[in-house]
């Protein structure tokens, strides 16, 4: 393998982490820039997503890749519960109390998760299990152009609905100010609740493309995502979606970078290397606002 | 603001009850209520190595199980006690094992510990197992650190596992006995083209203890095998596609993980399935696990375990009975197949009941020096001399160890291994897989 298939290899293996990331940061940042909320049991609703996922491809045998869409609208609900019965109480009670409810449901959901699918790790076959596609010196699995396809996708499929439809312009006003959409009539409840589903159902789609790869999976397994989607909101700008698309693709380059060039144990620490390094130049993130 | 605030207390009291369901520890209750010995046992139950650890848990109640229908222990003034086993779980982090050790220790007041995996997480408690002066028979964690360390007072804890530095040894002269001359075969190469060898291991005590290992009989024994690539990754991490496709630009003969079952399957498909690397995975001897086989699928076709029990074959030869035995109570009460971390733990149960019968009482001084005296009858693991004792300088036992080849099983979807290595015990030859592509011929 010459260097240059080497590189590009290495840049592949990057975005692709990179589709993972992105989908998990631009759901958090959805919540975040609506509700204003810092949920640190995301993370665990990637890990439901992909279960689900999981469960109902071990059940029926239908191919994973359709699952999702079953898989993000039964998150759509859990996330709406979640928020309605969890976060809506203390809305605007403090940062402290959110960051508490979320630690005690990281606790809940990984502890049902456990007792509903034991705390084994599991792995999911995908039906193109070994077919890949040439490209250049090396062939590339079809898992993984597919998983950018969807990650595209359901992101420019977020963009429009964000862009084109009456519910996506109220929360995109909901997030600008809040108030002023409680003043013009928008039903900032519901949109809180929408958000939140939304939110859940892009952490169910990462989980779902995060064991179509063939990554095994258990209940823990969100923890670190969490942490790295809340380093990439911060990277990218709070509350700013192409901060997030950003900020994803920059970390999963920067971890996969790291690893070729530092050795593997570089590959998490990188991340908040290059954190501290925009914070310090950029307080506000790379697509931030003041104020944010 | 009231209801709010009631609600939150209530979530956070459901959390704490449901994340406390994992963590309480179970026990097992001996059938008479004369004198009780009281065996903890250290095993993560949650976590990353949850698999390995609930193997190490039902592998001590397998054993308990026999003990007790069989008598239990007799003490010294002649009476009879049966074994009640009490199980922590280390939860798989540093933390959770000094929380299991102390409550262990402290709140059950157990008579010896059993147990123990993942060298990083075993260490981190030694303090207190130093502190309370408590008889801990490791039967997981691997590191040649958790009783040669000289920071901590480990008199009281004794290694029945063989150490990264026994296997690490061991699989190294296996590639230099068996995969160098079949690969210069396969290339029609003299007999004096160095061996090329990567390592890819876990950035801990375990990981780098097979790396150590590795150099230092490379180094001794002067072997022809060059290390072209040596690659770390973090424990529990999932995606190793960077550090193969690294690997893979250096050109190996062969791969040498020290990895968990949970990270070396995806390693493996990683590997074959996602960037080529078609090449032999040697794997440590933890990876003998049903799990990893299922996880593994076709891809684990060639690979190569160094083994001291497996769930799918025996050696020829005075345990293989006694194995089969154990395998079969095991599937019979929990519906699976037993790992070696089982098998270990199983024998260290047994070890522990021997030990407070030799001493008579279970006092910890002569419970440990029973230990130090120890000359036991093998149990199910193959021994040196077909005796279970620990070593006078590191309190180490001394296993034979085998060497494992996975052949793919259509039917089942899965590997099986064959014994490969040592010949008075092999059942098959070494073979290089046809789709196998062997490193740069320089």
């Amino acid at each position: 393998m010459d260097n240059l298939g080497v590189f590009l290899q290495i840049i592949f293996w990057g975005l692709y982490a990179g589709c993972i990331y992105i989908l998990l940061a631009t759901g958090l940042n959805l919540i975040f820039g609506v509700m204003k909320i810092v949920n640190f049991a995301h993370g665990e609703f990637l890990m439901i997503g992909a279960y689900i996922t999981a469960t109902i491809f071990f059940i029926s045998g239908i191919n994973p890749y359709l699952i999702i869409l079953l898989s993000m609208l039964a998150l759509i609900g859990i996330g709406a519960v979640v928020e309605r019965f969890c976060f809506r109480p203390i809305l605007g009670t403090g940062k402290l109390n959110e960051i508490f409810l979320s630690i005690g449901l990281i606790y809940i959901f990984q502890n049902g998760a456990a007792l509903i699918w034991t705390d084994e790790w599991q792995s999911v076959k995908s039906p193109y299990d070994g077919i890949s596609l040439p490209f250049g010196s090396f062939s590339i699995p079809l898992d993984y152009i597919l998983i950018m396809f969807f990650t595209a996708a359901i992101i420019c499929g977020l963009y429009l609905f964000l862009k084109k439809t009456t519910i996506g312009m109220q929360m995109r006003a909901t997030s600008q100010n809040r108030k002023g959409a409680m003043l013009v009539g928008i039903d900032v409840e519901r949109i809180d609740v929408i958000s939140f589903g939304l939110g859940c159902a892009l952490a169910a789609a990462a989980g779902t493309l995060w064991i179509v790869s063939g990554q095994i999976f258990n209940p823990y397994m969100g923890s670190i995502p969490a942490i790295k989607a809340f380093a990439i909101i911060i990277l990218g700008g709070l509350g700013s979606i192409p901060g997030a698309i950003i900020g994803g693709l920059l970390m999963g380059l920067a971890e996969n970078g790291a690893a070729f060039l530092l050795g593997g144990i570089w590959k998490d620490a990188i991340s908040f290397v290059i954190l501290i390094i925009v914070l310090v130049v950029r307080p506000t993130g790379l697509f931030g606002e003041k104020g944010d | 603001m009231k209801y709010s605030v009631l609600f939150i207390a209530s979530i956070l009291i459901v959390a704490v009850f449901i994340a406390g369901c994992t963590q309480q520890p179970a026990t097992q209750q001996p059938s008479t209520t004369q004198g009780v010995i009281k065996v903890g046992v250290i095993a993560s139950l949650t976590g990353p190595a949850s698999n390995v650890g609930t193997n190490m848990w039902q592998s001590a109640q397998v054993a308990a199980d026999k003990i007790n229908s069989e008598g239990g222990v007799i003490l010294k003034d002649g009476s009879k006690a049966q074994i009640r086993l009490i199980v922590a779980d280390d939860e798989s982090t540093q933390q959770g094992g000094q929380k299991a050790a102390t409550k262990l220790i402290t709140d059950d007041k157990v008579d010896i510990l059993v147990g123990g995996y993942s060298s990083a997480v075993t260490s981190s408690y030694q303090q207190t197992i130093a502190e309370h002066r408590i008889p801990y028979i490791v039967t997981g964690a691997s590191s040649p650190i958790i009783t040669r360390r000289t920071d901590i007072d480990t008199s009281y804890v004794f290694h029945h596992c063989p150490t990264t530095d026994a296997y690490g040894q061991y699989t190294t002269l296996f590639i230099d006995q068996v995969v160098r001359p079949a690969v210069n075969k396969k290339l029609s190469a003299p007999a004096d083209r160095p061996f090329r060898l990567a390592l890819l291991y876990q950035d801990t005590a375990f990981g780098k203890g097979i790396q150590t290992a590795v150099n230092n009989t490379i180094t001794k024994n002067n072997l022809n095998i060059q290390l072209v690539s040596q690659e770390s990754f973090k424990m529990g991490d999932s995606d190793f596609r960077t550090q193969l496709t690294k690997i893979k630009a250096a050109s190996p003969d062969a791969v040498y993980l020290g990895a968990f079952p949970n990270e070396g399957a995806p390693i493996i498909t990683q590997a074959r399935r996602d960037t080529n690397l078609n090449t032999i995975f040697l794997n440590a001897e933890n990876n003998d696990n049903a799990q990893f086989y299922k996880d593994l699928g076709q891809y684990g076709e060639g690979a190569i375990i160094e083994s001291r029990f497996s769930p799918y074959i025996a050696p020829v030869g005075a345990v293989a009975d006694a194995q089969n035995e154990f395998k079969q109570s095991y599937f019979a009460r929990f519906g699976t197949y037993p790992d070696m971390m089982g098998a270990s733990t199983y024998d260290g149960v047994f070890i522990a009941t021997q030990v407070i019968e030799n001493a008579g009482t279970t006092d910890k001084a002569a419970v440990r020096q029973a230990l130090i005296d120890l000359e036991m009858p093998q149990i199910i693991e193959a021994m040196k001399d077909q005796t279970c004792s620990f070593s006078s300088d590191f309190r180490e036992s001394t296993f034979d160890l085998w060497m494992e080849q996975l052949a793919y099983n259509a039917t089942i979807g899965e590997t099986r291994p064959v014994i490969v290595w040592p010949d008075n015990l092999k059942t098959a030859d070494f073979v290089l897989p046809s789709w196998y592509v062997a490193g740069s011929s320089s």
